[in-house]
């Protein structure tokens, strides 16, 4: 019988030392059984693990899917909404003859909206959620299948560090105060690719956008529908 | 002692295939438990990466379809006041299609991605857009910069 022989034997049932000989054979066979049958469930779960990893990722890749989505839509409008509201006035400018120093403020002001929200969404992308890294732990843990060496613990950690770093340069940046930054560095930034700490903040935007109504001599109300972002 | 022993050896030749049947079943066993066991590791690491690497292509739909209905909402918001502010007979018309906008952008439920109807809606919210801008006699560039235009005309 092929599976057997892999079956592990009990050492120490079979008989004593006047059957020396014997015995080291049946040892031998013994040990050898013993691995072939630990290599063999090993491989098993080698196999249930892929199986496993296909099967998880799966399931949860539409999950993931759906949750980012909606994360991304709901962040994103906001920038949306506030280029919509520059793009009216740009284009009732337009209408109306005013003067070219407006447009092209308006038009700045529309950059800058743009770089805020390629920003907001390079670093959306980036950010994992920290609880799933908890959950993960927790799991493996609960499992007790492998014992997270200290080395893993320490990737976690640094992970989660990271995580961290980033949740605060976000924060950092996207409450960036209004000093500091004036139209002119605006300009000069232009197109090229700005680090964070040049990007123009939302709050400075905003502010330019309110007084950019006053000049044009528009009810500040047209901002009202701006006021969660 | 010959009729003494077979029936002790035919006893014994059963046992023998009944251990064997008992044995195979463990193996058995066994080798569905450590498929089991890595099964469950392998599913709850494939879960946490399928949600990240869900979430970076959601993350761009989404932000995508975020920006495009963001701005028309701005700007039917923004011209709804412009419009009020300046109100003229010939405005009634303009009103009616800004009106008929906004509530469709705000039916739209636009952190959905399962939504049924979200290719279908979102062009009939793109065409009455067009419409308000011809009537408006506008044509706003909408610089779409978040990963590539979902204007798409």
């Amino acid at each position: 019988c092929l599976a057997m022989s892999w079956v592990p034997t009990a050492p120490g049932v079979r008989g004593g030392g006047e059957e020396g000989e014997v015995f080291d054979e049946e040892a031998d066979e013994s040990l050898l059984a013993q691995r072939e049958w630990r290599s063999q469930m090993q491989r098993r779960v080698k196999e249930g693990y892929r199986d496993g990893l296909q099967a998880g990722k799966a399931v949860a890749l539409q999950q993931g899917f759906n949750q980012g989505y909606k994360e991304g839509a709901e962040v994103i409008i906001n920038y949306g909404q506030l280029r919509g509201t520059l793009s009216a006035l740009l284009s009732w400018c337009h209408l109306h003859d005013n003067s070219s120093a407006l447009i092209s403020k308006i038009n700045n002001l529309l950059d800058a909206v743009g770089h805020c929200e390629e920003y907001v969404l390079k670093h959306l992308k980036s950010i994992t959620p920290q609880p799933h890294v908890v959950d993960l732990l927790d799991s493996i843990q609960d499992m007790d299948l492998c014992h997270v060496s200290p080395a893993e613990k320490k990737i976690y950690e640094a992970e989660d560090e990271r995580l961290c770093e980033n949740n605060a340069e976000f924060n950092k940046s996207c409450s960036n105060s209004l000093s500091g930054v004036d139209c002119s560095s605006l300009e000069c930034c232009g197109t090229q690719e700005r680090t964070h700490s040049e990007n123009p903040s939302l709050p400075w935007i905003l502010e330019q956008t309110a007084s950019l109504v006053k000049q044009l001599g528009v009810s500040v109300d047209i901002l009202q529908h701006l006021k969660q972002l | 002692s010959a009729g003494w022993r077979s029936p002790r050896e035919g006893t014994g030749r059963a046992a023998a295939m009944a251990g064997g049947q008992d044995l195979f079943d463990a193996i058995v066993m066994a080798d569905n438990r450590f498929h089991g066991e890595g099964y469950q590791e392998g599913y709850e690491e494939g879960s946490s990466l399928g949600i990240i690497e869900g979430r970076q292509h959601g993350t761009v739909y989404g932000a995508k379809i975020g920006s495009e209905i963001g701005c028309y909402q701005g700007f039917a918001f923004a011209w709804r006041c412009l419009l009020h502010s300046r109100a003229t007979e010939k405005d009634s018309r303009k009103m009616k299609v800004l009106e008929s906008l906004i509530s469709m952008i705000q039916k739209f439920p636009y952190g959905d991605p399962t939504y049924a109807n979200l290719h279908e809606d979102l062009d009939r919210i793109r065409g009455k857009f067009k419409q308000l801008c011809s009537l408006l006699n506008v044509q706003p560039d909408f610089k779409i910069s978040a990963e590539g235009s979902g204007l798409s005309f």
